[in-house]
């Protein structure tokens, strides 16, 4: 009998270590709060300046003069441009400006997918007869920016509709891939995001995964431009030697909702201003 | 975007293939490198395929067109290695995962 229920357990293992969104975004908090006493809940949108004090004194100053204005400059004019049957982006919207970054990433039940807030402004423009821009463009970035500014402060609220099966294949999704190893190095992101958090890659201290899309789109002094969430997963990937997925793939999506989910709570404050 | 390139890949393996048939040289570096190119094709269908892999396999080629068959058979070893490496990966990231999941 007992050798009975030992396999029961066994064979349930796999299911015990499938938490819901919620179970593990408590867990998620928890592990970083505990890894970072002295750092606020609110902090961890900040990125690594959360947890460095050198490099948030030089963010600080940074911010003097913030890079990425132009970016926001750029993005406003082209969200109040007309499109050729004169809709403008904003028509494609059903929120105020100020929460439209918010309700991104969300679930789209009729796409049966995960919709980003690069995706839904593309999707606007080719229902308005203008081409899809490139994900990687500098047009697309800059829309991002204005709206990240617009929605500063606003609380991170994305949502797994209980409801909706497959708002939850998404999010495991997301989160399988987040705490799987790939490429020649075996690397998972939790490896350095979780469990090698607040140590260096060479002369550069890891991140806190907490917080990790609020501050999207974020300038970045080494290549002198703003760039995308999923320009920076691409660029991770690329770095532990696996063959990176497509911008606004699938799989970078499902990363964004999983990572999305994570930072409930927290205030979106980008665009940002990185190394 | 992975089956995009699967696709066009796997397009080349057969193209390539019949290049060789229809030059009645169908050799074993040939045979090699067309197995090669069928497993990084099997770890890109299961997302895991490495960032060097069809670049080893690109100039394996180009080193073979060019006579040079000892660097020609280095980079299909190394693709190979890099392809079974990169399926085993996958099969065991399949469930080895959830053991590093924050609980």
């Amino acid at each position: 009998m007992k050798n009975y229920a030992a396999l029961l357990l066994l064979g349930l293992a796999p299911l015990l270590s499938l938490a819901g969104p919620e179970e593990d975004r408590e867990a998620f908090v928890e592990y970083y709060q505990a890894r970072f006493p002295d750092v606020p809940f609110a902090e961890f949108a900040n990125g690594i300046y959360a947890i460095d004090e050198d490099a948030r004194r030089q963010w600080q100053d940074i911010e003097e003069f913030p890079p990425y204005e132009f970016a926001i400059e750029q993005g406003e004019s082209l969200w109040h441009e007309t499109m050729p049957d004169e809709a403008k982006l904003a028509d494609c919207f059903a929120q105020p400006v100020a929460d439209i970054r918010p309700a991104y990433p969300r679930f789209d039940a009729g796409r049966g997918e995960v919709v980003t807030l690069a995706l839904a402004i593309n999707h606007c423009r080719q229902a308005h007869r203008l081409p899809a821009l490139p994900y990687d463009s500098d047009e697309l970035i800059s829309i991002t920016a204005y709206l990240a500014y617009a929605a500063r402060g606003k609380p991170v609220a994305t949502r797994v509709p209980a409801d909706e099966p497959g708002a939850l294949a998404a999010y495991e999704d997301g989160k399988r891939f987040y705490y799987s190893k790939r490429g020649q190095l075996n690397f998972a992101c939790a490896d350095c995001h979780v469990t090698s958090v607040g140590l260096h890659v060479r002369a550069d201290r890891l991140s806190a995964s907490l917080g990790h899309t609020t501050h999207f789109p974020v300038y970045r002094s080494k290549l002198g431009a703003v760039i995308s969430l999923h320009q920076r997963f691409f660029g991770c990937v690329r770095d532990v030697r696996a063959k990176p997925f497509a911008l606004q793939s699938k799989e970078f999506r499902n990363l964004e909702y999983f990572l999305s989910y994570m930072g409930n709570g927290l205030e979106f404050n980008g665009p940002g201003a990185r190394k | 975007m992975v089956p995009v390139r699967a696709n066009r890949s796997g397009l080349a393996v057969i193209i390539l293939a019949a290049v060789f048939a229809a030059a009645g040289c169908t050799t074993t570096f040939e045979r090699q490198w067309t197995e090669a190119e069928q497993l990084r094709l099997e770890a890109a269908a299961a997302g895991a395929e490495w960032l060097q892999t069809e670049a080893l396999l690109d100039q394996a080629r180009d080193q073979a067109a060019e006579g040079d068959m000892d660097a020609a058979w280095e980079l299909v070893d190394k693709a190979r290695f890099q392809s079974e490496a990169a399926v085993r990966q996958a099969e065991y990231e399949s469930t080895a995962w959830q053991n590093r999941v924050i609980k």
